[in-house]
């Protein structure tokens, strides 16, 4: 446990001997199972196992062998591991970030093909940012399996006892900063807003919003260079540093998730959150707000995707699965049992939709944020991860107060173009 | 002639208890041959395998290609890197000394025969069984800068607040304190085996010879302390050089890198950027690093430990 590496590479012999001793997963008489590496838990998990009972009574050819991963933060790595041992499951539940690295390996199918030739597959009628999330290069290599985006939550009380009037959904920058201040009671350990301050993923993506809002983008339109140095990206950047270093009315969470529990307990005024937080705010009346804007109210999606593993062999009834899995009633049903958004479009106009808006209400923002204010995706590019480092501590740094804007950004903007040349 | 038979009479006496010496030797690899494979297998492979790694251009998953010394390379150019080992050192220096010589005197404390010892010793002990990670957990709430209790005790008694991990100053400081705790425990139980194994007739001797106390602690115990000290060093440095887990729940090697240490940088490099050949570079650096300073502290500790016995 001490020394990852070795724990890593035991990990892949481990896994390779436990392919060798155990073969294929496919057994004989015309039947065929397929296997889902998915990290579902309680609900989720409940829902999707029930629905692929459903398919499994209802394609006794076809079966498919749901596997628990452990959970997704890990997702990466074992489908990742069980390229090297060879047992590959033929559907895999995977991050958004991760498709750069998975495209990447040829055990990773491409989709593109099936995808446009599938009658009635409909793809336009999945959001545009995740469709944007599932292809690289002009290829599609997954199927969405999940939608979120970023809303503002605030606690009406809290609101209500400082009179300020609760965001509209054209709340101004300025109007934000100043509720945020106005909530805020450094001494009492009160505070306006949350911002995640890890410096991973986490901490950037809530930064390229705001750079969005202010009508700038991370890089160039041919991907080559940097744009984020920009006066949008100052603008951006200048937010943070007047709120959380001059204002002081920011909690910095060290990712540790404590801003759930201060929010529930009414010590934190607005959170930028998704709608899978609002089930853990059992304890605060809440209301759900476009995020505030500068130019655009742009919000960040991190879709995930359900990608399709292994040689080709499969490939067919994996995908028949899928097919069925996403498609819009299938997919309402599980959005109706999970409190997840649904994926397509034609979803919000079946009948079954009030039924799931009546039981999630605090989700029609982030649906609305989907058609409206969700348009831009983060570049699907191999260098994601490193230039995700390099912004962490700029912001970080800024959030600390330990490096004044313009200078975060020189020298975020000097090394990500290095990335960027390849250097 | 008679020269002969002498030599062959020779031979005959020494072949039998050869012949017997073989016999154990093979009764000997018997009983450890499931160990040795273990070893051979989970032990020295992987290690082989990372030096092989470490001259390869590899993702981990795809088969590598061959780039010699390249990695190595761009591990002394790598300001970062040399950051990290800066870090690993600091981290280093700082934990094997402060847990030493905390460890010392809890373990002579907990050496008196008092009502209750056993719960004492336990409560000593427990932080190592506490997985890591739940440590990890706890001491993030207890220090979190804005809401933490340790803050809301310091500003309570009007001493300044502490920024703890949030602040890249003070992250390393409390990853210390985190892992002294943790470590504290079993450093105290191998001093107080040590203690319970110094024969008492030499503090007896001692006192006859009208030794106070403390001197005889001085002069009798602390010697026959040695070896379990030189242990300890051995143990601790190890440890130290290989900080992972602790980092990765606390602070993920923030705020900017203030805790990104040797073995977190090399996390990051294989299970983040996907760069298996520079991960397993940096894992050859660590693991030289390693066995020259646990080869320079054996060295020292087994001379030390002649001349304490010589002395004696």
């Amino acid at each position: 446990m001490r020394h990852p590496i070795v724990a890593g590479l035991t990990g892949l012999v481990l896994a390779a001997a436990a392919a060798a001793c155990s073969g294929g997963s496919s057994s004989g008489s015309g039947t065929s199972t397929i296997t889902l590496w998915h990290g579902y838990t309680d609900a989720e998990a409940k829902a999707i196992t029930s629905l692929a009972q459903k398919w499994n009574g209802e394609h006794p050819k076809q079966q498919v062998h749901l596997i628990f991963n452990g959970g997704n933060d890990g997702a990466l790595q074992k489908t990742l591991a069980s390229f090297v041992s060879g047992k590959t499951p033929n559907i895999g539940y995977e991050y958004g970030s991760s498709i750069t690295t998975l495209a990447q390996r040829h055990q990773t199918q491409d989709l593109t093909s099936l995808v446009n030739s599938t009658a009635g597959f409909n793809w336009n009628d999945f959001f545009p940012a995740e469709r944007q999330a599932t292809t690289v290069n002009g290829k599609i290599y997954g199927v969405p399996a999940l939608v979120d985006n970023l809303a503002l939550v605030y606690n009406k009380k809290l609101f209500d006892a400082k009179h300020i009037p609760y965001p509209t959904a054209n709340w101004t920058w300025d109007d934000f900063r100043n509720a945020a201040r106005k909530l805020a009671d450094p001494a009492a350990k009160k505070y306006g807003w949350s911002f995640t301050n890890d410096g991973t993923e986490d901490t950037v993506w809530r930064y390229l919003a705001l750079l969005w809002q202010a009508g700038g983008d991370l890089l160039s339109p041919d991907g080559h260079k940097s744009a984020f140095d920009s006066p949008a990206g100052l603008q951006a950047m200048q937010l943070l540093h007047d709120m959380a270093v001059t204002d002081k009315s920011v909690y910095l969470d060290t990712g540790d998730q404590q801003y759930q529990q201060l929010f529930n307990s009414g010590r934190i005024g607005m959170l930028w959150t998704g709608p899978w937080d609002l089930g853990s705010f059992d304890q605060v009346q809440y209301g759900v707000q476009f995020l505030p804007g500068k130019v655009t109210h742009a919000t960040i999606s991190g879709p995930d995707n359900y990608m399709l593993f292994g040689a080709g062999g499969k490939k067919q009834p994996a995908w028949a699965f899928l097919q069925w899995l996403v498609s819009p009633q299938v997919h309402l049903e599980f959005a109706t049992a999970t409190g997840d958004l649904p994926i397509r479009q034609s979803e919000t106009k079946l009948p079954g939709y009030s039924a799931f808006l009546a039981k999630y209400p605090g989700n029609k923002v982030f649906m609305d944020n989907l058609t409206t204010n969700a348009t831009k995706a983060r570049p699907n590019i191999p260098q994601y991860p490193k230039i995700s480092q390099v912004l962490g501590v700029a912001v970080q740094s800024v959030l600390l107060g330990k490096a004044q804007p313009q200078a975060a950004l020189d020298s975020a903007r000097d090394q990500i173009d290095q990335i960027l040349a390849g250097a | 002639m008679a020269v002969l038979t002498a030599e062959r009479r020779n031979e005959r006496h020494a072949r039998a208890p050869r012949r017997a010496r073989s016999a154990d030797h093979i009764a000997g690899w018997a009983f450890t041959s499931p160990a040795v494979l273990l070893i051979f297998l989970f032990g020295l492979v992987p290690v082989l395998w990372t030096f092989w790694l470490s001259v390869q251009d590899t993702d981990l998953t795809s088969p590598g290609t061959f780039v010699g010394s390249a990695k190595y390379r761009q591990m002394i150019h790598d300001p970062l890197f040399w950051r990290s080992a800066r870090e690993s050192l600091l981290y280093t220096v700082l934990f094997v000394p402060i847990t030493l010589v905390l460890a010392l005197p809890i373990a002579v404390l907990l050496n008196q025969r008092v009502r209750g010892m056993l719960i004492y010793r336990m409560a000593v002990y427990v932080p190592l069984v506490t997985s890591t990670v739940a440590t990890g957990v706890i001491f993030s709430y207890l220090l979190n800068e804005q809401v933490g209790p340790v803050n809301g005790v310091l500003s309570k008694l009007g001493l300044p607040e502490g920024g703890f991990f949030q602040d890249p100053g003070q992250a390393l400081f409390s990853v210390v304190g985190m892992t002294v705790w943790g470590w504290l425990g079993f450093a105290v139980i191998i001093y107080l085996a040590a203690l319970q194994n110094v024969p008492p007739e030499l503090l007896e001797a001692a006192a006859l010879d009208g030794c106070t106390r403390f001197r005889a602690f001085l002069k009798v115990e602390l010697p026959l302390l040695f070896p379990a000290t030189s242990f300890l060093l051995v143990w601790l440095t190890i440890n130290g050089l290989q900080l992972f887990d602790e980092v990765y729940v606390t602070t993920k090697g923030g705020p900017l890198h203030a805790t990104t240490v040797l073995v977190y940088y090399l996390y990051d490099q294989a299970l983040v950027n996907f760069d298996g050949g520079y991960a397993a570079a940096i894992g050859v650096a660590v693991f030289l690093v390693i066995l020259l300073v646990t080869l320079v502290q054996l060295r020292i500790g087994r001379r030390m430990s002649y001349e304490s016995e010589a002395s004696r």
